[in-house]
C-alpha cells in the first residue's frame, strides 16, 4: 500500500513515545538529554511531513529554525549538566533532589 | 520503490532510537543516536526535504552528538548501579503508557482527518526556496536566531568557566 | 463673639482642665484645683453670656459620610438647653468652689479635680449636642464620669463596687437608648434632635422607640427598675454627690425626655407616667429607714426624679389629648416645662442639702450615721440655716422655691388623673416625713459622739456656697426672676386656675402633716431609730427596699454568670477552636499537601508535566 501522510505521523509518534520513555525511565542525565533530542526531532519529522503534503515551505523553515535552536539549546544544556557534575558529583537525577519538601 | 525504502528507513530509525533509550552504555547511546538521525535524514530525502536532510545530517549527527560525546567522555561517568524494581515507577509508566496510546488513538480514530493526497510533484522544497522564506517573510526569525546563537556561545562560556578562588599572585 | 464660639468656649474649658489635670497634675492638688475652678468660672462666664445674649441657633458640621450614612456635629442652642445650661454651670461652678474646701486635704485631689472636669465637659455636651448619636457620645461620658468619681476612693471595695454597679446599671438602660436611636434612624433616617421632634406617627414603632429611648432616661435618672445604682453611688466624694447625683448628671435623663419628648405616643406616655410616680412613692418609703445621711438624700434624690418623670409624662399626655392650655407652646408643652421647673429648683435644693451635708461630714470628720449626730444646730448655724432653707424647699412650703415647681406637677396631675394626684400628694407627705426625721435627728437634742461633740462650722470656702444656693433656693422659685431667655420654657408651666386652693392646700397640708407627723414620732438628737425599737417588722420591710438588689444579685450570679459560662464554652469550642483554628489549620494541612509534592524527583515532576499536558490536551479537542 501506498506510504500516506499517517505512516510519517505514525513514525513521528512512536519515536515521540521512544523518547519520552527515556526521560521517564533513565537515571543517567546524559540519556535524558537524548531522549530530549529525540522528542525534538519527532516533532520536525511530523512538521516536515505535514509540509510535504500540504505543500507548502512554512513547516521545512520552521524546521530550519527548530534545528539550529535545538543546536544552541544542547550547548546550553551540556553546559548546565557540566556545572552541576562539578558541583554534586554525579549525574544521576535521583540524587539531585535538594528541592525536596 | 519509495515504500519500501520508508519502511526500511522507518525501521530503522525507531530500532536505534528504541536502544538509545535502553542502552546502559552511555557512549553506546550516543553512537546509536547517530544512527537515528541518519535515518531520520533518510526520511527527510523520502520527503523531498533534502536540504533539511544534509542540515540535519551536519548539525545533529555531526554536531550535536559529538557534543554529547565530548561530554560524556569528559564526565567520565561510570554505568549507575542496578536499582531495584520500585513498582511506582512500573505503574506510573504503564499509566503514562496507556495515556498515551489512548491519546494517540483518540487522535485518530474520533476525529475525522481530511483525506490528504500525496501531491503529484515537489512544491519546490529547494534551496532557493528555502532563501526566498528566509530572507522574505522569516527574515526576522532568522535575525532573532543569529542573535540567540550568540547568547548561547556566551552563555555556555559563562557556564563553563570554572570558578577559581582568587588568591594572591595566581 | 459669636454664640457658636461662646457655645464652643463653654463646652471646651473643662475638657482642657481636665486634660492638663489629668496628664499633668495628678499630684498637684493645688494647681489642679485652681485649674479646675478657673474652668468651671470660664464656663459659667461663657454659659450666662450665652444665656443672655443669644439666640436661639444651631450649628452644624459634617463629621462622617458613608455612603448614605451621615454624622454631624453640632450644636442645638434654644430656650430648653439654655435653662439647664444655666443650671448645669452655675450649681457646677458652686460646686467646685465647695470642693476647693472640702477636698483640701485630700491626697488625690488632682485625680478628683480632673474627673470633675471631664463631668462637666460631658454633662455641657449633653445639654448642647444636636443630635441622638453626639447626645449618645456623651452620654456615656457623663457615664464614665460618674464612674470614675464614684470609685475615687479606689482602695475601699465598696467604693469600686459601687462604680461598677453604676456603670453597669447605666449601660443597661443605655443599651436600650441605643437601641432606641438605631431604631429611629432606620425608621426614619434622621437622628437629628430637630427633625426626630416633628416625626410622623408610625404607631407601634413610634411607641416602641419612645420607650427605648426612655429606657436611656431610666438607667441614667434612677428610675425604677434602674435605680439601684443611685444610693450606693453614695461611696463617691460628697461634691460629687452633690453634682453629678443630684443637680445634674441624673437631670440628664430629665433633659433627654423633654428634649427629643415630642417623640412619644399616647401608650409611651402612661408607661412613663407610672413608672414616674412609681419611683416617687418608692423612693419616698426607702428613704424613711435609712441611717446614712447621704443615702436618705439619695433616694430622695431619686424620689423628686420621679415626681419629674411624672410631671413630664402627664403633661405631655394632657397636651397630646389636646385642646389644653398648657399644650400651646408650640415647642414646649407643660409637661416638659414643670418637669424642667422642677429640676431646675431641685437641682439648687438638693445641691444645697447635699453640700450641707458635706458640711456635716466634713465638720464630723467623715461620720455620716445620723444617729451619731446631733446637736448640730448649735454647732454649725450657718450650715444648719441652709439645710433648713433647702429642707423646707425640698418639701414644697411657700414662698421657698420647691412650693412653686411641685405646685404646677400637683396641678398637671390634678388634671390628668385624681388617683395619680393623690399618691403625689401622698409622695410630699413622704417627703416631710423623711427630711424632717433627718434634721431632728441630726440637728437637735444633744450631740450623740466625739465627733459630733467636736464640730465646728467650716470655713467660708465651705459655707459661702451654701448660703448662695440657700438664696438660690429660696428665690429660683419666681419666674420672673429668671431672664427672658428661659422664657420659652417657663411660660408654658402649668398654673392652674380651678381646683387652685385644693392643689396648693393639698400640697402644703400633706407636707406640714409629714413634718409635724416626724417631729413628734422621732425623738431629737437620737440613738436609735424610732420607728425601728417600736415596730421593728414595719421598719425591716422599709429597710428592704423591694429587694430590688437581691433580685438582681440572684439574677447575676445565677443566671447570667451561667449564660455567661455556657457562651464562654461554646465560643472556646466553636469560635476558637473550630473556626479559627480550624482555618489555619485547613491552611496548614493545605501547606503540608503541597509540600508533599514537591518530591525533589525530576521524574516525578516529569510525571505530573505529562498528565497535565494530556489534560490540556484533552481539554482543547473539547472532551
Amino acid at each position: 500500500m501506498s506510504v500516506g501522510l499517517e505512516d510519517y505521523l505514525a513514525v513521528s509518534g512512536l519515536l515521540f513515545a521512544i523518547g519520552f520513555f527515556g526521560v521517564l525511565l533513565r537515571r543517567n542525565t546524559l540519556i535524558i538529554y537524548m531522549g530530549l533530542e529525540l522528542m525534538l526531532n519527532a516533532s520536525t519529522l511530523a512538521l516536515v511531513a505535514f509540509s510535504r503534503y500540504n505543500n507548502t515551505m512554512d513547516g521545512n523553515v520552521f524546521v530550519f529554525f527548530i534545528i539550529t535552536v535545538a543546536a544552541a539549546e544542547v550547548a546550553v544544556g551540556l553546559a548546565i549538566i557540566v556545572a552541576l557534575f562539578r558541583k554534586r558529583q554525579t549525574i544521576q537525577v535521583d540524587q539531585h533532589n535538594a528541592l525536596r519538601n | 520503490m519509495t515504500d519500501i525504502l520508508f519502511y526500511v528507513f522507518a525501521t530503522i530509525t525507531v530500532a536505534s532510537a528504541l536502544l538509545v533509550v535502553l542502552n546502559p552504555n552511555a557512549v553506546n547511546a550516543a553512537v546509536f543516536l547517530i544512527v537515528t538521525f541518519l535515518g531520520m535524514a533518510a526520511l527527510f530525502v523520502l520527503l523531498e526535504a533534502y536540504f533539511l536532510a544534509v542540515l540535519q545530517v551536519l548539525v545533529y549527527a555531526g554536531a550535536v552528538v559529538v557534543l554529547f560525546l565530548f561530554i560524556v567522555m569528559l564526565l567520565d561517568v561510570k554505568g549507575g548501579r542496578r536499582r531495584s524494581f520500585q513498582p511506582v515507577t512500573a505503574v506510573a509508566s504503564i499509566l503514562a503508557l496507556a495515556l498515551m496510546v489512548g491519546a494517540g488513538v483518540l487522535a485518530f480514530s474520533s476525529r475525522n482527518l481530511p483525506p490528504v493526497e500525496s501531491p503529484e510533484q515537489a512544491s519546490g522544497s529547494s534551496l532557493k526556496a528555502f532563501g526566498e522564506q528566509l530572507f522574505t517573510t522569516y527574515l526576522l526569525p532568522m535575525q532573532v536566531t543569529g542573535f540567540l546563537l550568540l547568547v548561547a556561545m556566551i552563555g555556555v562560556i559563562i557556564l563553563s568557566k570554572q570558578v577559581r578562588p582568587v588568591g594572591r599572585g595566581n | 463673639m459669636q454664640p457658636a464660639n461662646l457655645a464652643l468656649i463653654t463646652l471646651f474649658a473643662p475638657l482642657v482642665a481636665a486634660a492638663i489635670n489629668g496628664l499633668f497634675l495628678r499630684r498637684r492638688g493645688v494647681a489642679a484645683a485652681a485649674l479646675s475652678v478657673l474652668a468651671a468660672g470660664t464656663s459659667l462666664v461663657a454659659g450666662l453670656t450665652l444665656i443672655l445674649t443669644a439666640e436661639p441657633f444651631s450649628v452644624s458640621a459634617s463629621w462622617l459620610s458613608l455612603g448614605g450614612f451621615h454624622l454631624e456635629l453640632g450644636l442645638l442652642f434654644n430656650s430648653l438647653s439654655a435653662l439647664m445650661l444655666f443650671v448645669v454651670v452655675v450649681v457646677g461652678f458652686i460646686i467646685h468652689v465647695f470642693s476647693l474646701g472640702y477636698m483640701s486635704d485630700d491626697p488625690c485631689r488632682g485625680r478628683f479635680f480632673a474627673g470633675m472636669s471631664l463631668f462637666m465637659f460631658s454633662m455641657i455636651g449633653v445639654t448642647l449636642a444636636d443630635n441622638l448619636f453626639l447626645l449618645f457620645v456623651f452620654w456615656e461620658m457623663v457615664g464614665l464620669s460618674s464612674y470614675l468619681l464614684i470609685s475615687f476612693y479606689f482602695e475601699k471595695p465598696s467604693a469600686v463596687a459601687a462604680g461598677n454597679k453604676a456603670f453597669i446599671v447605666n449601660r443597661v438602660g443605655d443599651f436600650g437608648f441605643l437601641l432606641g436611636i438605631i431604631w429611629v434612624y432606620w425608621t426614619y433616617g434622621t437622628m437629628s434632635i430637630t427633625e426626630v421632634t416633628h416625626l410622623a406617627d408610625s404607631g407601634l414603632v413610634k411607641t416602641g422607640i419612645g420607650l427605648l429611648i426612655f429606657c436611656g432616661a431610666v438607667g441614667k435618672s434612677g428610675q425604677i427598675p434602674l435605680h439601684v445604682w443611685l444610693p450606693d453611688a453614695m461611696e463617691g466624694p460628697t461634691p460629687v454627690s452633690a453634682l453629678i447625683h443630684a443637680a445634674t448628671m441624673v437631670a440628664a435623663g430629665i433633659y433627654l425626655l423633654c428634649r427629643v419628648g415630642a417623640i412619644m405616643t399616647g401608650e409611651a406616655l402612661t408607661v412613663i407616667i407610672w413608672i414616674g410616680v412609681a419611683t416617687a412613692l418608692y423612693a419616698g418609703f426607702c428613704a424613711l429607714p435609712q441611717k446614712d445621711i447621704k443615702k436618705i438624700l439619695a433616694y430622695s434624690t431619686i424620689s423628686q426624679l420621679g415626681y419629674m418623670v411624672a410631671a413630664f409624662g402627664l403633661g405631655a399626655k394632657l397636651a397630646l389629648v389636646g385642646g389644653d392650655a398648657h399644650g400651646v407652646h408650640a415647642a414646649v408643652n407643660g409637661g416638659v416645662a414643670a418637669a424642667m421647673f422642677h429640676l431646675t429648683t431641685h437641682a439648687f435644693f438638693k445641691a444645697l442639702l447635699f453640700l450641707g451635708a458635706g458640711s456635716i461630714i466634713h465638720a464630723c470628720h467623715h461620720e455620716q450615721n445620723i444617729f451619731n449626730m446631733g446637736g448640730l444646730a448649735r454647732k454649725m448655724p450657718v450650715t444648719f440655716a441652709a439645710f433648713t432653707v433647702g429642707l423646707l424647699a425640698l418639701v414644697g412650703i411657700p414662698p421657698l422655691a420647691g412650693f412653686w415647681s411641685k405646685d404646677a406637677i400637683l396641678a398637671l396631675a390634678y388634671e390628668s388623673n385624681t388617683l395619680i394626684f393623690w399618691l403625689l400628694v401622698f409622695g410630699a407627705l413622704l417627703t416631710g416625713a423623711y427630711m424632717t426625721r433627718l434634721w431632728v435627728v441630726a440637728f437637735l437634742g444633744q450631740p450623740k459622739s466625739g465627733k459630733a461633740e467636736n464640730a465646728h462650722e467650716n470655713g467660708w470656702v465651705i459655707t459661702l456656697p451654701l448660703i448662695v444656693l440657700a438664696i438660690g433656693a429660696a428665690l429660683a422659685g419666681f419666674r420672673g426672676l429668671y431672664p427672658e431667655a428661659f422664657s420659652g420654657v417657663l411660660n408654658a408651666v402649668p398654673h392652674p386656675e380651678e381646683g387652685l386652693g385644693m392643689i396648693i392646700g393639698a400640697g402644703i397640708a400633706a407636707g406640714a402633716i409629714g413634718i409635724l407627723g416626724a417631729w413628734f414620732f422621732y425623738r431629737p438628737g437620737a440613738m436609735q431609730d424610732n420607728l425601728q425599737r417600736s415596730a421593728p417588722a414595719v421598719y425591716r420591710f422599709l429597710a428592704a427596699r423591694l429587694w430590688f438588689d437581691e433580685v438582681y444579685g440572684w439574677y447575676v450570679a445565677k443566671v447570667q454568670q451561667r449564660l455567661a459560662q455556657l457562651l464562654s464554652f461554646l465560643e472556646q469550642v466553636f469560635v476558637s477552636g473550630l473556626l479559627v483554628r480550624g482555618a489555619a489549620g485547613m491552611v496548614g494541612l493545605v501547606g503540608l499537601g503541597t509540600r508533599a509534592l514537591h518530591t525533589g524527583s525530576i521524574h516525578g515532576y516529569v510525571y505530573w508535566f505529562f498528565f497535565g499536558l494530556v489534560a490540556l490536551w484533552l481539554l482543547s479537542i473539547g472532551l
